[in-house]
């Protein structure tokens, strides 16, 4: 059985003023007809590379060695006239955000029937039928309608379906997925994946899955493969590598796979309540002369959090969650009360804003890239009664060095950064911190260590966090309770224990459901 | 910071070619008449017209002038006034734009509107309809010149502003009841700065040919001014007999523009963060 | 578009005719002009300036001499000229419409080698056609236009005695003979704007051939053709509407030059004269006209954007 790809100790460097920067390292991969390889990474491994490299669209600077074959064909030598008829025709390619990868100003239907033109000979009238069975094929409702419709007007889900539809009409070999379902909602990523597990058992393709998320491989594909820092470490059946991982740096990955039924809280908050939010409503514009009042981003949401507690909200985005933290914090105008300790907020004064702070998702633009990490730091302690002194203390508590104090923002990875950013937040001493989605921008490893290091710091300080994610694995491992978000209103609160309890609502069933827990 | 700026800005190709032109330029302002070889007011009959050689090496108006003297003094006349009438305007922008940008709202929508609607009168005819009522002269053109830059420099201070003012860390700052000033001076300036000067570099290049340009219609530098725009409009009645008189003015303009042009490029690449690591 | 936007739009030209003409008639009052010693000359006597002072409404207070004035000029009323002593108003207009006739041609010039300037330079990136095409634009924004006409009439009529250096001859008196004369004035005014807009072009065409559609178009198999013309181009030149709209302004003022270094009885012109003059009318109504073209021309740009790019919000 000859294999549909065949990469051997394939090597890529690419030339950067400061000498070669390696990506892949005698990558050694196949994959036979009908299969499905997971490929494994945290950003900067060289996965999206080898995709590159597969679809020879490489940068110029790029330098390879070793060997690229689609069967038998060798793909480093294909002539420009030659990958025309490859690409799209034998290797069809689904990207990771379908808004990003459709062209906004050509309408959907052109971007299918322009492909079945090119690749089946077909003219106009027939590629259009045919373009209309494809998006049938995908589960899209009225494929007329939206073959007139231009990408802004789909879903993320309709345009990622368009995209899939595209690829399987041209019944390719092998079909390349960059990441297809990490830009999508959770219940739509998931649909997408049911979608193609069917798709796949009536066509029987090849295909190449590429992810950083490993509980979601292993349950896509036949055989993983983890590549660090442009290195194959460990190649297997996924319930194997799951289960008896055998590269060091495999195990770091599978024990950073949030697992829900793995609680890495034990104890019990007190009953005392913190923090009381009351009929919370955030509207982010009025009603002007010539535009509409936009929709309110929450509704009237109440919730409480005790001292100490991990408070959980999930949903999808535009769920509202944000804007509930924006609120809390005096960023958002907003309808509502709020109670700290029993006191009511009428205006955001010093005393609570010290005592509720907040960490953003994205590290690199929460910090002020003009400002010494010394600098960032002594604010806060300075402004609620410190002393800059304290700086050295404020950095080993989120284990960084005392000498980061004198470095730019820019000198630390994204991990590092979200560190100084908890950091600050706990500089002031708070009794509720924020945490916006913190550890979506960072990698499954890093994301670990993060939680970890907030966990110690709510056991040395008793410290309570609004903890707001999309990611449902996540938060049960933490959190106490959990509230569940859709269109600006709170569905539920539960205790984290029962959430997956027969009664819950339909939604927090649906969200449950298409956030299963990983084999293992 | 500064020097890593510095080091970074003469990485770039255009930056180090800008800032080579424009030192040469910084040199003719501040020796230029005393490095100049003749007296640029010197009248000379019988050298009236003199092509280029080895006695004047560009060549004599129609004076008998020495148009290499004249060009290395009117440098002084040309380059720092566009300079001055720039920065004033940078300045008024960018108070107006701060403003517009920390006041938000409906008084933001105003200003801006009013800026656009200033922005529908072309910036030469501001810049004429204000000389013709202050009066003809350099400093009058140069403060004309700085009107009509203040409508455009509002519009970029804003935009900046409004693009840093929706950072996280600036949110952070609010958040955690930090005093407004503290806000504008230390987290928003030191970032709004950068792409501003970015902006004021090009736009010296676009104050050198207006201020040229009203000279040359005779609303600027008043003769016997060595000023380069003055220097094209009068040897434009001699072109067909000395043309050497028009091209050396109507080049060192065009020099000095391309300096600030391409220095005001490599800023922009040496302050990009992509560059860094 | 919705009517709602259109309206929006409306209220927005009127808006910038009635700050252009607060700032044209607060400029103007400023001259140091009396209006009734230019009407009358210096050696009149002081009871008909006093007359001819009350007749015109100088010894109203500003703002009622603003309304007045504001009043008439909407009516397309401007007053009388104090050097000709002819209405204002038809005169600028004719001058406008030869403006208007050198602005067109230099736009369609623009565009016709600017945009495929732009895309050359963009294809061939850091090649040696990029850099030459690069420094050529850095030129081309560096020369003030009365630089450029200056060059261009002692290379092209000077020296090489191809076309004539100055003179105005209307169309329908003799078309080819006009049409000379229009040549050097035509490549002046597009000078800047071609090296200006290459660049637009050029950097946005860069950008939009590293998008993810333009990688995706390339992975689904077209051919390189389809993807520069139908998948490339039109996300590429979109934006470029809005920057052309905005460099109207650099060509009005760039045509105030190249008309009075050529001898063109056009707009910009008249306005020289006007300032040159002191005819407080005939500013005016130039000033106003010039900034109502530029506001029309934006609007247009406006319109032809939201009719072309589909994820217009209609703010």
């Amino acid at each position: 059985m000859s294999a549909v790809l065949t990469v051997e100790n394939y090597t890529l460097d690419y030339r950067t003023g400061w000498g070669l920067r390696r990506a892949l390292d005698a990558v050694s991969l196949s994959i036979a007809p009908g299969e499905v390889l997971g490929l494994v990474g945290e950003s900067g491994s060289g996965k999206s590379s080898l995709a590159w490299a597969i679809t020879r669209s490489l940068p110029t600077n790029a330098m390879e060695a070793g060997a690229l074959r689609l069967g038998a064909e060798d793909l480093r030598t294909a002539s420009p006239q030659q990958l025309g008829a490859i690409r799209g025709r034998r290797i069809g390619m689904v990207f990771q955000d379908p808004s990003t990868s459709l062209n906004p100003t050509i309408r959907l239907g052109e971007q299918v029937i322009e492909v079945l033109m090119r690749h089946r000979g077909l003219d106009r009238t027939a590629a259009s039928a045919a373009a209309e069975a494809a998006l049938a094929d995908v589960e899209l409702r009225d494929p007329a309608a939206l073959m007139r419709r231009f990408p802004h007007e789909a879903s993320g889900g309709e345009k990622q379906r368009v995209v899939i539809a595209t690829v399987f009409a041209c019944d390719p070999e092998l079909i390349l997925f960059d990441e297809p379902t990490t830009a999508l909602d959770v219940i739509t990523g998931a649909r997408i994946l049911d979608l193609f597990g069917r798709l796949r058992a009536r066509t029987g393709v090849a295909a190449l899955y590429i992810s950083h998320d490993l509980g979601l491989v292993s349950r896509v594909a036949d055989r993983v493969a983890v590549l660090e820092r442009g290195v194959v470490v460990e190649q297997g059946v996924p319930a194997d590598v799951f289960r008896t991982p055998a590269h060091s740096y495999t195990r770091v990955l599978v024990a950073a796979v949030p697992r829900p039924g793995h609680r890495l809280v034990e104890d019990t908050p007190p009953a005392t309540t913190l923090l009381t939010a009351t009929s919370i409503s955030v509207r982010y514009a009025r009603k002007r002369l010539f535009r509409p009042a936009p929709p309110a981003a929450t509704h009237a949401v109440d919730f409480d959090i005790r001292r100490g507690e991990i408070f959980g909200i999930v949903g999808e985005s535009g769920s509202g969650k944000s804007s509930l933290a924006r609120a809390l914090t005096g960023l958002a105008p907003f309808t509502g009360a709020i109670d700290l300790d029993g006191r009511r907020i009428a205006a955001m004064d010093r005393p609570y804003r010290r005592a509720v702070q907040i960490v953003f998702q994205h590290p690199d633009a929460s910090l002020n890239p003009r400002m010494r990490i010394a600098d960032i730091l002594s604010r806060p302690l300075r402004l609620y009664g410190g002393d800059s002194a304290e700086v050295p203390r404020v950095l080993e508590e989120v284990r960084l060095p005392a000498s980061y104090a004198s470095k730019f923002p820019h000198q630390l990875s994204g991990g590092e950064k979200q560190r100084v950013a908890i950091a600050r937040a706990f500089a002031a001493k708070p009794a509720l911190v924020i945490c916006d989605e913190i550890t979506a921008a960072l990698d499954v490893s890093v994301q670990a260590q993060v939680i970890e290091l907030l966990l110690a710091l709510r056991r040395a300080h008793g410290t309570a966090y609004l903890f707001i994610t999309h990611d449902l694995n996540l938060v049960r491992q933490i959190a106490h309770r959990i509230a569940v978000m859709q269109e600006g209103v709170i569905v539920e609160t539960r205790d984290a224990a029962d959430l997956a309890s027969p009664d819950a609502h339909p939604y927090t069933a649906a969200l449950l459901a298409a956030s299963p827990a990983p084999i293992g | 910071m500064s020097d890593n700026l510095l080091r970074r800005l003469w990485r770039t190709k255009q930056g180090r070619i800008g800032a080579i032109v424009l030192g040469l330029a910084a040199l003719l302002c501040l020796f230029g008449p005393n490095l100049a070889p003749q007296n640029p007011e010197a009248i000379d009959f019988l050298g009236r017209f003199r092509p280029p050689g080895a006695q004047n090496w560009l060549g004599a108006d129609q004076l008998g002038r020495d148009v290499l003297s004249r060009l290395m003094t009117g440098a002084r006349s040309t380059i720092p006034l566009a300079l001055l009438a720039t920065l004033l305007g940078t300045l008024a922008g960018a108070v107006i734009g701060t403003l517009s940008a920390y006041l938000g709202g409906r008084w933001d929508e105003a200003i801006m509107r009013s800026i656009d609607a200033v922005m529908a009168v072309p910036g030469l005819l501001l810049a004429l309809l204000l000389v013709s009522s202050l009066g003809k002269g350099s400093l009058n053109a140069a403060l004309a010149i700085a009107i009509a830059f203040t409508p455009g420099m509002a519009r970029v201070t804003r935009s900046v502003a409004l693009s840093v003012r929706a950072q996280d860390y600036v949110k952070a700052a609010i958040a955690r009841g930090e005093r407004g000033s503290f806000i504008v001076l230390r987290e928003m300036l030191p970032n709004v700065i950068g792409p501003v000067v970015v902006e004021t570099t090009i736009r010296v290049a676009f104050a050198v040919m207006l201020f040229a340009t009203l000279s040359f219609l005779g609303l600027g530098a008043q003769p016997p001014a060595s000023e380069w725009g003055l220097m094209v409009a009068e040897a434009r009645r001699f072109v067909h007999q000395a043309p050497w008189i028009i091209l050396a003015p109507a080049i060192a303009i065009g020099i000095t523009a391309i300096g600030f042009n391409l220095l005001g490029d490599g800023l922009r690449d040496a302050l990009n963060p992509r560059d860094e690591r | 578009m919705p009517a709602r936007w259109l309206i929006r739009r409306l209220l927005l030209v009127s808006y910038t005719v009635l700050v252009v003409s607060l700032l044209v008639f607060g400029i103007t009052q400023v001259l140091p002009a009396d209006a009734a010693v230019a009407l009358l000359g210096e050696n009149a006597t002081p009871e008909a300036l006093a007359a001819i002072r009350l007749r015109l409404g100088l010894n109203d207070p500003a703002w009622l001499q603003y309304l007045h004035w504001l009043g008439a000029a909407l009516g397309g009323d401007f007053g009388t000229s104090m050097r000709t002593g002819q209405s204002v108003a038809p005169m600028m207009l004719v001058a406008l419409s030869r403006s208007l006739l050198l602005a067109g041609f230099a736009l369609v010039l623009m565009l016709c080698i600017a945009v495929p300037l732009g895309i050359w330079a963009a294809l061939r990136q850091g090649k040696a056609a990029d850099m030459v095409s690069g420094m050529i634009s850095y030129v081309g924004v560096s020369l003030p236009e009365f630089v450029t006409a200056t060059l261009l009439v002692i290379c092209f009529a000077d020296r090489l005695q191809w076309l004539p250096a100055t003179g105005y001859i209307p169309p329908g008196e003799d078309f080819a003979g006009s049409m000379i004369r229009l040549v050097l004035p035509v490549v002046t005014v597009s000078l800047m704007m071609i090296a200006h807009v290459a660049r637009m072009v050029r950097s946005e065409m860069i950008d939009v051939l590293h998008t993810d559609y333009i990688r995706a178009a390339r992975l689904k198999g077209l051919s390189g053709q389809r993807v520069l013309l139908r998948h490339a181009l039109p996300n590429a030149l979109l934006p470029v509407i809005t920057i052309v709209a905005l460099d109207v302004g650099y060509l009005l003022g760039g045509i105030i030059v190249v008309e009075e270094i050529f001898a063109i009885p056009g707009i910009g012109r008249q306005l020289i004269i006007a300032i040159n003059t002191r005819d407080l009318p005939a500013i005016q109504a130039g000033a106003m006209i010039m900034a109502l073209t530029y506001a029309v021309a934006n609007t247009i740009a406006d319109m032809a954007y939201a009719a072309l790019d589909r994820r217009i919000r209609y703010e």
